[in-house]
């Protein structure tokens, strides 16, 4: 410590070279009392700063005691005959502490603080940011405060700054009367208290910065909790009562540190304000101020409110007298401010915050009130519109009740005189009560078919008012919209056969599930296709198609009719217009149906439109959503049909069916893809049939008479002859993992569609397109190593992935006939795999065996339901179990032996 | 002509032209048919029938142009004209012998008051 010389620049001592006295080391005695002497000095100092630390620990807030601590110090051990403290404040330096010097002296200095940049030693100090010392200031040209050093009477002085972050924070001075400078070593003992002093100084700024912004914090939590509380009351009662406004100028009041105050509200027709609420306030003065007429623009705070701005009036008496003020004065009030309540442009009250002093309202005040003011402003807007919001609704919901009151009552006083009419119509046409001539029956059909259509359009008025009341629901569910097609053609098929119209019906690959209400949807369906029907003459044609349009399913029905004329096309869609048409105006038509129908697809999310040109027919289309999450089964069908091989002359599939109706279809649907089709009755038959003329595949039913469907494909299976075929399984229940194990390579679940049953098919059939490549992933190489250990030997050439990523890689790269995929793989697990490569059209058919040691839960399998072909655990699933699967998945065509390569 | 007198039907809904046409027969008129006003009024220049019923609410030409394009003609203009409507407000029967028709029938036509008003309004009748 002693003699240390600190290096850096700030603190480099600036010092004469003579100045330094030098010490006496001649002769070993004089060493010797030169180190005693060293050693007491040492243990001074060691005395000396541990006092000053105390100091500075024990008064952390006070600067005053450490400074007069560190300066004693320093003089005393320094040797000095005085010593100084100045500290930056501002931008002069101010004397904090002096020992020694004088009264005078020190009187001088406190009265004459040191500006930055003068000639003084305190000034040198801080523009060199570094230590000090005039060896005597009396001659010293540098030196230039010479009514100081007279009256202190100095010669040497020293100022040692106290460094504080980047600017002097104070200076320590020491001066002795003589010329005698300060040697080093005083000189760094000194610049240790300094550092010392600016630790202090530093603590103490710190935290005084932050006794100010706890302050701050204070006054916000303050604000924020007033604000809080008025927010509470005005949501609480969005009723404007006293109560809200009261709270609004009592926390004003409060806040900003006034007596009292009034709020008063904008009269809008009167256009004057009248008072609402005070604090603070006697109630005398509220009486009068009730009383007051406070017109906007008139009186002081009439014109702030003019104005919209906050006004202060500092003094109430310097103000012109208006009948407001002189009610305040007349009770004592010296001082207001008026803060307009401000809502769009417009004053709709004003809160007067008043005081019994005078003076001015802090800036920080004004910002607050007028904070409250515009939440107040906004409280009464939102209380006043919420008001009548309330009235509003009230008024609706009577009306709403009252409507739907009404139509359940005329629906009812509608239908029921119906009864009467069609009910009696077919009583007499059962004959119930007797014979009826054919113009009688041709009449009282007259009457009942009248009935029904006058029902129908009863029906159609009320659901079309239902909607627009807001009050039709649609129990949106999954529906086939293929089904409704279907079932819409078949309902206007007798009567297009009749005027020899062609009815035609294409649904693209990709229509399926849509997400709509069944009934009402087919209700736009029947319209549709009835009116195309009826407005198209004999001989025409009309044309439904179905495609896939974004996420929606497009739907257009054409027709060859007249066409509608440009000026009639929205019109068409009006309620009861039936616009031109056609000659064969309608006996059933309600003019609804395309009112209704496209409410009705509004109503699903969809639209409905049409196109027509004079003569060529019209067409109507609309669109309604997908069933979100249904894409996966369309998609499958898009893959299908695409690379469909023509069947060989020898491929015939064998169907093993008892339900004459299945049979019959599965048979239409393998011949229309150009198959040859043997069908078997029941199990026994269909062993034998497949012996017999051993078929290229067999779909097989499980529920069969005789033998069971599993009872067959385990003999099938058994059977050399007959092992390598191919069965596609198709049942009425999910038991996938059944029908695999046992050695099924399909497995369908009834009902089975068309492009289903062929993709199944094809996939047994077609040959494998990865010849006899099998790719196997795993993250495992050992894995690996046992997977081409088994298939090797057969023939196969295993190509190994080792992890996720680098299995779809491979697999896009050399789409082999098998995947045999491990499920837990870091970075791209076995799900993903699947995901991807089922994603990917080029090898989205490739049959996945999954083989992992995976506790599958319902979950997990869920997620591989569907996309791979067999799930099997590795362990417990045998070696030559895999081989066989694996043949089995990538079979040839029949009659190539097992295991051949 | 014929002796008998006739009756053309203007009506564009098959099932109330047979109405009237099966009451009008039962009573013994002769009737033709028209299911447009231009059908109906080529069919009055041809057959000159006594008396016309007139479906005022007809697809593109209705029967208020129909009765100002027959009295626009000399052939036509002598021949007695009902309005037949479902327009059901007070004043339409003011309105519609104001603007020249001869009788007004309002739906569901009365099919005792139909024949009364064809009879009085055949050529004798007035007598």
């Amino acid at each position: 410590m002693l003699g240390r010389r600190p290096q850096d620049e700030d603190s480099a001592t600036h010092m004469d070279p003579a100045a330094a006295a030098e010490p006496d080391t001649s002769t070993p005695e004089a060493r010797a009392a030169r180190l005693e002497r060293d050693v007491a000095d040492a243990i001074e100092q060691q005395a000396a700063t541990s006092e000053v630390l105390q100091t500075i620990g024990r008064s952390a807030f006070e600067l005053e005691p450490v400074f007069e601590t560190v300066v004693r110090h320093a003089v005393r051990l320094c040797d000095a005959d005085a010593g100084l403290m100045y500290r930056l404040d501002g931008d002069v330096y101010r004397l904090v502490t002096a020992v020694g010097g004088g009264e005078d002296y020190r009187r001088y200095l406190a009265e004459h603080p040191v500006a930055v940049g003068t000639g003084t030693l305190v000034g040198l100090v801080e523009s060199g940011r570094r230590t000090v010392q005039i060896q005597d200031a009396e001659s010293d040209p540098r030196y230039l405060w010479q009514e100081a050093r007279e009256l202190g009477g100095f010669h040497s002085i020293v100022g040692v700054p106290m460094l504080a972050a980047d600017r002097v924070a104070g200076v320590i001075v020491l001066w002795r009367d003589e010329v005698d400078p300060f040697d080093e070593r005083t000189i760094g003992l000194v610049m240790t208290f300094a550092a010392q002093g600016a630790i202090a100084i530093q603590n103490v700024e710190l935290f005084q910065a932050l006794q100010q912004r706890s302050a701050e914090l204070a006054r916000s939590v303050d604000e924020l909790r007033a604000l809080e509380e008025v927010s509470h009351a005005v949501s609480a009662s969005l009723a404007l009562d006293e109560e809200v406004l009261q709270t609004v100028v009592e926390r004003a009041v409060e806040l900003s540190g006034a007596d009292g105050g009034s709020i008063f509200e904008l009269d809008r027709p009167a256009g004057e304000f009248a008072l609402r609420t005070c604090a603070g306030t006697s109630p005398t003065l509220a009486g009068e101020l009730r009383r007051i007429r406070i017109p906007l623009g008139e009186t002081f705070i009439g014109r702030a409110a003019a104005d919209g701005r906050a006004r202060q009036a500092t003094d109430l008496e310097a103000e012109p007298s208006d009948a407001h003020l002189e009610a305040l004065k007349a009770d004592g009030w010296r001082s207001l401010i008026a803060v307009p309540l401000r809502r769009e442009q417009e004053s709709i009250g004003i809160l007067v915050i008043r005081r019994r002093t005078t003076g001015r309202f802090e800036p920080q005040t004004v910002t607050l009130l007028e904070t409250l003011a515009s939440h107040s402003a906004v409280a009464i807007h939102n209380a006043r519109v919420f008001r009548e919001l309330e009235a509003k609704t009230q008024e609706l919901e009577v009306a709403s009740r009252h409507k739907s009151e009404f139509l359940a009552s005329m629906s009812h006083e509608l239908r029921t005189p119906l009864n009467a009419v069609i009910g009696f119509s077919d009583v007499l046409l059962e004959r119930m009560f007797g014979e009826l001539n054919p113009r009688q029956e041709e009449y009282v059909l007259d009457i009942r078919n009248s009935g029904r259509h006058l029902l129908d359009l009863i029906n159609e008025i009320l659901d079309l008012s239902r909607i627009e009341a807001g009050r039709m629901e649609l129990e949106l569910g999954a529906a086939s919209l293929p089904d409704l097609l279907d079932q819409g053609v078949a309902m206007v098929r007798e009567r297009a056969l009749r005027h020899g119209i062609a009815l035609g019906l294409t649904i693209a690959p990709g229509v399926g599930m849509v997400r709509a209400d069944e009934v009402k949807l087919m209700q736009v369906v029947v319209n549709l296709l009835s009116n195309a029907v009826k407005f198209t003459p004999d001989g025409g044609s009309v044309d439904v198609r179905a495609e896939v349009s974004g996420t929606d399913v497009l739907v257009t029905v054409r027709d060859t009719g007249i066409g509608i004329p440009e000026e009639e096309r929205e019109r068409i869609f009006e309620a009861f217009q039936r616009g031109g048409r056609g000659a064969r105006t309608s006996v059933e038509g309600t003019g609804l149906g395309l009112t209704l129908s496209r409410r009705i697809l509004d109503l699903h999310g969809g639209r409905l439109w049409m196109e027509s040109a004079v003569g060529e027919g019209s067409t109507f289309s609309f669109t309604v959503p997908q069933l979100a999450g249904a894409t996966a089964a369309p998609r499958e069908r898009e893959t299908a049909l695409a690379a469909l091989p023509e069947p060989g002359q020898a491929d015939t599939i064998l169907v093993i069916e008892d339900d004459r109706r299945s049979a019959e279809l599965l048979q239409l649907y393998l011949e229309d893809a150009g198959y040859r089709v043997a069908v078997a009755r029941d199990g026994v038959d269909g062993l034998d049939l497949a012996r017999r003329i051993a078929p290229t595949a067999v779909v097989l039913d499980v529920l069969l008479p005789r033998l069971n469907g599993w009872d067959v494909l385990a003999r099938l299976k058994r059977d050399p002859d007959t092992a390598a075929i191919p069965v596609v399984v198709v049942s009425m229940l999910d038991e996938r993992g059944a029908g695999f194990a046992l050695g099924a390579a399909e497995y369908l679940v009834k009902p089975v569609h068309h492009e289903e049953l062929l993709r199944a098919v094809t996939r047994c059939v077609a040959p494998p397109a990865g010849g006899r490549t099998v790719v196997a992933i795993d993250d495992d190489p050992v894995e690996l190593d046992l997977v081409e250990a088994v298939l090797g030997p057969q023939g196969w050439s295993v190509i190994r992935a080792l992890g996720g990523e680098e299995g779809v890689r491979v697999v896009a790269r050399e789409r082999p006939a098998v995947v045999l995929l491990d499920l837990l793989m870091p970075d791209v697990d076995g799900f993903e795999v699947v995901e991807r490569l089922r994603a990917d059209p080029r090898v989205a058919d490739v049959p996945i065996v999954v083989l992992t040691s995976k506790d599958m839960t319902a979950a997990d399998c869920e997620r591989l339901r569907g996309r791979i072909s067999v799930l099997a655990r590795k362990g417990t699933f045998r070696q030559d179990q895999l081989a066989d699967v694996v043949r089995r998945l990538g079979a040839g065509r029949a009659g190539q032996p097992e295991g051949a390569p | 002509m014929s002796d008998e007198p006739c009756v053309l039907i203007v009506e564009d809904n098959p099932r109330n032209l047979k109405l009237v046409r099966d009451v009008l027969d039962h009573v013994g008129y002769r009737t033709l048919e028209a299911g447009t006003a231009e059908e109906g009024l080529a069919l009055a220049r041809e057959r000159q029938p006594e008396v016309i019923l007139m479906d005022i609410q007809l697809p593109g030409m209705d029967g208020v142009e129909a009765l100002t394009r027959l009295r626009a003609e000399p052939a036509t203009a002598g021949i007695r004209v009902v309005a037949v409507t479902a327009m059901a407000m007070k004043q339409d029967r003011e309105r519609f012998l104001a603007a020249g028709f001869d009788g007004y029938l309002e739906k569901p036509i009365d099919v005792r008051e139909l024949p009364r008003q064809v009879a009085a309004l055949m050529p004798g009748a007035e007598t």
